[in-house]
Order: structure tokens, then sequence, then C-alpha cells
């Protein structure tokens, strides 16, 4: 069976919350089937071999809104719900819940939580983790629990919501969420410098610390990268130099202010264009970024979590070997995809060799996203184990003593 | 400081004689102790162990058996060993601010005190982290950031005394959490001695670590967890302008719903600290701020960010509380007068000193727009049990915080603010909320976790905790209810070489 394909008949599907956990408790007594938690199957075979026998739990019919007390600005929602349901419910209200989403037409609320999904926004929003007020699951034993609740401050018990934001499906199944959200800007505009080299972007990135400015998202694109943004948005920036775009939310007269504040503070780094862009644009463009780092079919995407001073000479030898880069600039977050001459598994683990040794071990990490089903058995996931390792270790075992929930996926953690 | 051979009056009799013979389970412990620390970071003198018999939660009192003042992860590390190596608890405590009890070492054993662990080990601007010990108080590391540009977001009102370990340990918040987040988003990882004595780091400095989000489940853990020696936490662009408002209303139900709408408006304000009229008079007969006595509530309502873009959210907010029935707006116009506004605030609690001996601060939370709903409770609650209780909390949040004020010498009214403290958050939860915003369970309200969670959630957090804490011989008893064996178990191992209570 082959985890991307939907509609077989071991599917299951279930309508509520306890058929859910009677389901997998019913599978922990008796059938002892691997359970695949999916959403809006955007992503299945990302970290993970593609192929395995197992029953798929699809959460698509648990959609529902399960309470929305408009002014207290939280919504409990099922964890099938997508994306951009929640937001066109919520929008309607002047909200929204502030996590950049790739392919939001099909992804989950439960997904997003599962993978730790973030895009630009996250510099001055913050990730999933900070908007899960609440949330119910189910173990690999079919035991339906919660935490935390439907309040924007409560701190009863242990946040086991933190737990489960990035657990990729391998601790429980995700069913029910309370989120909270924040109002929504009146207006955006992007700024895009173009630069000769990574030294003068690392120097204009270094000056976002004191700007006198509010970037909501900082954005960096090597020129490869630039490229495929601009065939995906069909806006126009440079694409023979590096690119650094800028974006401001909030009410039209701030906006515009930040927009002008910033190219001045920047002037000295001598960008050899710059541009705003506003209104469809601005909004055209922002997609193509959000999208940019996940939608591939290059032979490897790769994501690393860097310290924002040690970005840049990463990147600086990420794009001397040919990789387009994505970055979310002011968080060191990565994100790069492997040219296509990158045909072997042989030639893959020599291009990572060269860029992990750029990387300190003790503040930076690089993990394989996404690669051709056939080697996602011999590439590690992480090139170095995250601190902490054999309590995670400890953490699944707890949850899931029987190795019954996305199992593979596990094992694909655990080897290195 | 003690110093066991000249000091030992006040110990009781088995623990002297053993000491004087210089052998038993008591006195090796100490021997070894003092060797990890030192002397003089070790009390053991009944007399002295007073002062730690209990925190900012005055009702229920338990003193440890031994204190230690570590300076360094290692030392902590050696005595959380041999507390293993001795069966004897052990919990953390930094400042012993808290509310809900979290200090209380029941049934005695070793208090491990991280107030002399407060250095600044690292400031990192350009990726916007700071490396702390736990004991440094949150106030001093934004004392040391000041003219950086940068600054620590979250700001317990305790924020003068309190540790960061403490703050980490309870998911603090305080009047910025509305704007800004409560502890939990603002540490990116974190250094801990787990309960067997292992130095483990999680999450770190970056922005994102792979793998499960263990810093994010440590955070909150009441001390439950281990003992955090080290913490990474995210540093906050300082605003560049603050407008500063008191805004006076008639009646409290004018100004809670001036707050929904405020927020309802797409304004999310810095802070939103509501007093009422019990505070006001009690601040007003202490510090003469000049607030009316006859004001049914005053909001202090804060909006911060770009100064260009402050005016326009202040003309909102003013139309808000207008359409509201607010009496009238004062502003702050200079630094010293927000300054002036802010005092008033953060003052509240000293002047309650002055209303009666003791006072017990509740910690309920309710969606924002039922704070009419529980501010009348409140009131009726107080009524009932002829009991005084003022609020001043941050009402952005939904977060309230009756103090109910009492006589601790008075065994009835002890039993009363018991009483009245159950039925408020009984209340709280009734209308959809929780029993605590920021204090935390502790000992005071283990017993309403199993009326917020059933079995099986709080079965899933005993296994979280058998994690890092598979014995429970760190900070035992707290937050989860207890099973009865474990409780009579701590009775019995606190007291190497004494016997257990019959
Ligand atoms: C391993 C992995 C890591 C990813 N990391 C990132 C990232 O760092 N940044 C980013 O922007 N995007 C990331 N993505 C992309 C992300 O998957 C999509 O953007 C989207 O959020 C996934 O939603 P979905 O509903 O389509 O999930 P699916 O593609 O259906 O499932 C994705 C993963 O989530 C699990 N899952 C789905 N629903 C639930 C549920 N209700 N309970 C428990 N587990 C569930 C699945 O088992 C699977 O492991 C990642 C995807 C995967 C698979
Ligand atoms: C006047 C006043 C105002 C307050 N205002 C607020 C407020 O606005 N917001 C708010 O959230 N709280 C508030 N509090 C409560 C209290 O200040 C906080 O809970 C604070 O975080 C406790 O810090 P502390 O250093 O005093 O910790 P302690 O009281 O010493 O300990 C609290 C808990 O943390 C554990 N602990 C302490 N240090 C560590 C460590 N290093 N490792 C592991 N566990 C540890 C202890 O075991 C205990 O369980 C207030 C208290 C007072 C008295």
């Amino acid at each position: 069976m082959t985890l991307t394909h939907s509609g077989t008949p071991e599917d299951f599907v279930p309508a509520s919350q306890p058929e859910l956990s009677r389901f997998l408790s019913e599978n922990a007594t008796s059938a002892h089937q691997q359970i695949f938690p999916v959403g809006g199957r955007t992503s299945l075979s990302v970290c993970c071999p593609d192929s395995h026998s197992g029953t798929l739990v699809c959460m698509s019919q648990l959609h529902r809104v399960v309470d929305y007390p408009v002014r207290d600005m939280t919504i409990t929602v099922e964890a099938g719900m997508r994306l951009d349901q929640l937001n066109e419910i919520v929008s309607a209200e002047g909200q929204r819940l502030p996590i950049d989403v790739p392919q939001s037409n099909r992804a989950t609320i439960g997904g997003v939580i599962a993978t730790n999904t973030s895009g630009p926004r996250r510099f001055s929003y913050g990730t999933i983790r900070d908007y899960v007020i609440g949330i119910s699951a189910v173990d690999g034993a079919g035991n339906l629990f919660k935490s935390g609740g439907r309040v924007v401050k409560n701190v009863a018990g242990y946040d086991l919501g933190k737990m489960l934001v990035g657990s990729l499906g391998t601790l429980a199944v995700i069913s029910q969420v309370s989120l909270n959200l924040r109002p929504k800007p009146e207006c955006m505009q992007l700024v895009w410098f173009e630069f000769s080299s990574c030294e003068s972007v690392d120097q204009a990135l270094e000056a976002i610390v004191t700007s006198g400015t509010r970037p909501t998202a900082v954005e960096y694109c090597n020129s490869k990268a630039a490229r495929q943004i601009v065939a995906e948005s069909r806006i126009e920036l440079p694409m023979e130099n590096h690119v650094v775009c800028i974006c401001y939310e909030g009410p039209e007269k701030v906006v515009k202010w930040q927009a002008q504040q910033i190219i001045e503070e920047w002037r000295s780094f001598s960008p050899l264009s710059v541009q705003i862009i506003e209104g469809t644009h601005a909004a055209r463009l922002y997609h193509a970024f959000v999208e940019y780092q996940t939608s591939s079919d290059d032979p490897v995407t790769l994501k690393a979590m860097l310290l924002p001073s040690q970005m840049m000479s990463f990147i600086e030898t990420a794009t001397r070997l040919n990789i387009a880069i994505q970055a979310h600039a002011a968080d060191g977050i990565v994100y790069g995809h492997l040219p296509d001459s990158a045909s072997s598994l042989e030639d893959v683990n020599q291009i990572l060799e060269q860029l992990t040794t750029g990387i300190d071990s003790r503040t930076g990490y690089l993990t394989i996203y996404q690669c051709e089903s056939d080697w996602s058995e011999s590439l590690p996931l992480f090139c170095s184990p995250p601190a902490g390792w054999e309590l995670m270790r400890q953490l699944k075992q707890a949850l899931d003593p029987q190795q019954l929930l996305n199992s593979p996926r596990f094992a694909k953690l655990v080897k290195h | 400081m003690v110093d066991p051979a000249n000091q030992t009056s006040h110990l009781s009799a088995p623990v002297l004689e053993e000491l004087e013979r210089g052998s038993g389970p008591f006195s090796s412990l100490i021997q070894q102790l003092t060797q990890i620390v030192g002397k003089k970071a070790l009390l053991y003198d009944a007399d002295e162990l007073l002062v730690y018999e209990c925190d900012g939660y005055i009702v229920d009192k338990s003193a440890p058996d031994i204190v230690v003042f570590p300076t360094s992860t290692e030392q902590v590390s050696s005595i959380v060993k041999i507390c293993n190596q001795f069966n004897v608890p052990f919990l953390a405590r930094g400042a012993g601010t808290s509310l809900s009890g979290g200090c209380l070492p029941i049934g005695g054993g070793v208090m491990i005190v991280l107030t002399r662990m407060k250095q600044i080990l690292e400031i990192n601007l350009r990726d916007r982290y700071a490396v702390v010990e736990p004991g440094m108080v949150n106030l001093h590391l934004t004392n040391a950031l000041k003219g950086t540009g940068y600054h620590y977001a979250p700001d317990p009102s305790s924020q003068g005394s309190c540790t960061i370990g403490g703050n980490i340990a309870t998911n603090s918040g305080g009047p910025h959490t509305l704007k800004y987040g409560v502890t939990t988003n603002h540490v990116l990882g974190l250094e801990a001695v787990l309960p067997d004595g292992s130095i483990i780091n999680l999450g770190g400095p970056t922005a994102e670590t792979p793998g499960y989000d263990l810093h994010g489940v440590y955070v909150g853990n009441e001390g439950t967890f281990g003992i955090c020696t080290k913490a990474i936490v995210r540093l906050t662009r300082d605003p560049e302008a603050h407008r500063t408002m008191l805004a006076v209303f008639h009646t409290i139900s004018d100004a809670t719903r001036a707050i929904s709408e405020i927020i309802a408006a797409g304004i999310i304000p810095s802070a939103l600290e509501m007093m009422d009229q019990g505070i006001i008079q009690a601040i007003e007969e202490a510090f003469h701020f000049g607030f009316p006595l006859d004001a049914g509530a005053v909001l202090l309502i804060e909006v911060d960010g770009l100064d260009i873009a402050l005016d326009e959210e202040v003309r909102q907010i003013v139309d808000i509380c207008n359409s509201h029935n607010v009496r009238e707006i004062q502003r702050a116009d200079t630094p010293e007068e927000r300054q002036l506004i802010w005092k008033s605030r953060k003052q509240a609690f000293g002047a309650i000193g002055r209303l009666s001996p003791s006072y017990c601060t509740q910690d309920g939370v309710v969606p924002r727009t039922r704070l009419p709903e529980i501010l009348e409770f409140i009131e009726a609650t107080s009524e009932k049990y002829g009991m005084r209780i003022v609020n001043v909390f941050h009402a952005g949040d939904g977060n309230v915080h009756p103090i109910l004020l009492f006589d601790e010498r008075d065994q009835d009214q002890i039993q009363q603010v018991l009483e009245a403290s159950e039925e408020i958050l009984s209340k709280c939860l009734e209308l959809g909320g929780s029993v605590t915003g920021e204090h935390g369970i502790g000992v005071e309200k283990i017993n309403f976790m199993s009326r917020i969670f059933n079995e099986t959630d709080l079965s899933q957090m005993e296994k979280v905790r058998n994690i890092f804490n598979p014995r429970q011989i760190c900070s035992r008893d707290k937050v989860l209810p207890p099973h009865q064996t474990d409780l009579q178990a701590s009775v019995t191992q606190s007291h190497p070489g004494r016997r257990a209570p019959h």
C-alpha cells in the first residue's frame, strides 16, 4: 500500500472522537495494524519511506467547529478542518490564525500541528505552538485525552499540547484543538532588496536587530530560488543575485511609513535595486514564498535551523553547491532544494557532508525534509541528533508502547 | 550560618544524637552535602528552616529537613544523586513567591534553593537570546538589557523578586501577557538536572529544534520534572513608544464590556489591568494618587509599538470607553506620569497589607466576555461570607485575582477563605475557564485536577511526568493528585533515620 494514495478499503474515516478512540483501542487489542494518521495528505511522503502496510486513519470527517466565541478570539475545531475553511470562518469576523500553511486548501489543522508547519510570519507572530491553548488526542491504545482548555491563559496540569506539536503523528492522533486568534491587519506591503553578495545581505540582516521598523517577515532567496519564485508568482524579482524581501502588516499609514523607512535605513548597505510591492501583487508574491518551501519535485529538500548570525555562511556554501535556497532569514530557518544533478545517494551524501561542516553542532541542525522515495531509508533524517533524544524515545514508548502510530516515521527518527 | 559543631540545639533529639555520634543516615547525608557545597551553603537548624516552611501561599506549611544553596549545575547534580542514594525527596526553590504552595516540601526532605545561581551567561542580540542561570531575578535580566533596545517580555507582578527558574517552572504570566504571551512563548531551551542526577539539554538557542518539543513540555511542570539549571530565553524588541491611560468607570460591568470591545475592535493593548473599588480605596489610602473613591472600577490601559501607530489606537480606545459611560480618562504624557500610573498598579499588593493582617490571592480564569459574570459572583461570595474581597487583575486575559482578606490567627476565617475560594474557582470552571491562569496547581489546587481532567487525562500526564521523574522523588505530590500509597511513602522516606509517624 502506498501512503499517498487515497480511498483504499482499509482506510478508516472516523466521524467522531469516540469512534476514533474505539477504533484505535480495538486495533491495539486485536488487529495490531500500523496506524497512519492523515490530514490533507499534502506531504505524507515527507521524511518517510512511502509504502507500508497498515491502516490510514483519515481525519477528513472530523472537520466541525465545536465552539467559536468570537469576542473571546478563540476557536475550538476538530483536527480534520482544512486551513482555508478555518481562515474563512474567522476572517469573516476580522480575525485570523497568523500561521502560514502551504497548500492550505488541503492541509488540516491537525496536520499543521503534527508537522509544526510555519512560514515567513513566524518572525513576528511565532509558530503554531504559540496558538494551541487546548488539545485532545487519542494515543496508540485508544485513550482519548486532553490538556489545556479554551481560555487564553491556563496553567492547570502539564502542557501536552506542546508535546504533540511537531510529533508527526507518532505519539497520538490529534482530534480536536482550541486556538487563540489574532486580529486581521488592515494591509500588507513587501519591499524587496537586491544585493550582490552574501556579505552585504548579512550586514543588512544584522541591522534588522535595531531597525526603527517592525517587520512581520524577513525572507531571503538566492538567485536559483528567485527564478522559481518568479515562475510561481509571475511577479518580477531580480534573478541574478541575492534577494531579501521584508513584509510589513498593519494600518496602511503605518505600513507605508515602514516601507519608506527601511529603504532609508538600508541605503548604506548599497542594494543593487529596491522595490515596494503592494495590493494583490504583494499577496501573490507572499503566497509564492509560503508555497516555495514545500512544493518541490527536486531530489532532496533540506531544512536547516541555524542561528541568524551563522546563516549566511551556510547559505554561501549551499549556493556554491548549486542548491536553491529560501530562508526565513531573521529566524535562521533555511529551506534548500538540491539540484537535479544530485542524482545518486553518493552525490547527496557528499553535499550533506560539505553543508554540515559549516554548522556548529550545538546551535544548528540540518534535517532531510523530503527526498526521492527509494533514498529515504538510507538518508539520515537529522544530521545530528537533537538534544534530549533519549527522553523523546521514552516518550514515544510511554504513549505508544506497541509502536503502532506512524512507526516507520518514528523508526526513521530513531536511526539517527 | 549554622556550624554543626556548636549550633545544634534546635535540632530534634534523634538528629542531634546522630550528629553527636557522627554516624547514622542523617548525619552522613549532611556530611556528604557539606562536601559538595561547603558549610556555608547548608541549613538544618530548626529555627532557620522555619523561613522555608512556606512560600507566598501561607495557608499550609511544612519545613524541609535541610536547605542547600548550590552554585553550579554540577553541584545540583551531585546533591540530587546523594538524595537518591539516601532515598530522600527534594525540591527546587527560587525566590519562594509561589502563591500555590509549589515550594512546600511535603513530608520534608532537602530543599535546593537556586538563588546563588544568578549569573547572566550570555547575551546575544543578533540572535535575540540570553542564557541565564535559574536564580536570576526576572527584573535583573531586563535591567541588564537596558539600553540595548531589547528586554525579556514575561513580567510577573512579582518580577522584582521572583526568579527565571521559578517563572519557567510555573509558566508565569504578567501584565504584558495579553500582547506578548506567557513564559513558555519566550523559552527557547534549557538545561536541567533530572531527578536521577543526570544533566540534560532541551531545545536550544535556534528558533526551532528538531524532534519533540520537550522544553515546551517542561515549562509549567511546577518543579516536578527536575531542576532547571540554565535557561535560554528569547529577547524581545523594546517598543518604540507607549501610550498609557487610566480610564475611570462608574461600574465594573461598564469597564469589562469596554475591555471586550477594545479587543474585538482589533486592538491588542500591551496591558489591560483592572482595579475595583475596594483596591482603589486601599491604594488611595496608602499612596494618594488622586483616584476618585466612589469609582466602580479603574482600567489601566497601555498600547505600545511604533509611535506613528499609537495615536489612532488611543483614539479608538477613547471612543470605545466613551460609549461605555467612562467617567474620565487620564493620559500619561511624560515617562514620569506613565511610571506613576504603573506604580499604582504595582503597589496594589503593598496597599492590601494595610487592609488586613493576611490575604489570599486567587487566580481564576474565564473567557474574557464572562468577566462581568465572575465579578458579580465574587461580589456575592464576599457578601455571603461577610469577607472583604478586592480585585486587581489582568483583565485582558480574563485572568481574575480576587484577593480575600482575612486574619490568619482565626481558624474560622481560614476555613471561610478556603470555602469562598473553592466557590469562586468552581464558578470559573462553570463559565468555561480554569482554576489557575498563572500561579499553578501546587498543593493548593490539587483537588481541582480531577474535576478539570478525567482519569485518562491525568494518567497521560502521569506518564509524561514519569519519564522525567519516575520515582517521584522530586517535588512529590504536586500537580497530579497523589495515589494514596505514595503519600504514605513520602512521609516515611523523607526523614532518613527517623521513624514515620503512626
Ligand atoms: C514530517 C513532516 C514534516 C513537515 N515539516 C514541515 C515544516 O517544518 N514546515 C512546513 O512549513 N511544513 C512542513 N511539513 C508540511 C506540512 O505537512 C503541510 O504543510 C501540512 O501542514 C500538513 O497538513 P496535512 O493535513 O496535509 O497533513 P498530512 O500530509 O496528511 O500529514 C502530515 C503528517 O502529519 C500527521 N498527521 C496529520 N493529521 C494528523 C492528526 N490529526 N493527528 C496526528 N498526526 C497527524 C501525519 O501522520 C503525517 O505524519 C511537514 C510535513 C511532514 C510530513
Ligand atoms: C505579589 C506577587 C505577585 C505575583 N504576580 C504574579 C504574576 O503577575 N504572574 C505570575 O505568573 N505569578 C505571579 N506571582 C506568583 C510567583 O511570583 C510566580 O509563580 C513566580 O514564577 C515564582 O517564582 P519564584 O522564583 O519565586 O519561584 P518559587 O516560588 O521559589 O517556586 C515556584 C515553583 O517553581 C519551582 N522552581 C523554582 N525554581 C525552579 C528551578 N530552577 N527548577 C525547577 N523548579 C523550580 C518550585 O519547586 C515551585 O514549584 C506573584 C506572586 C506574588 C507574591
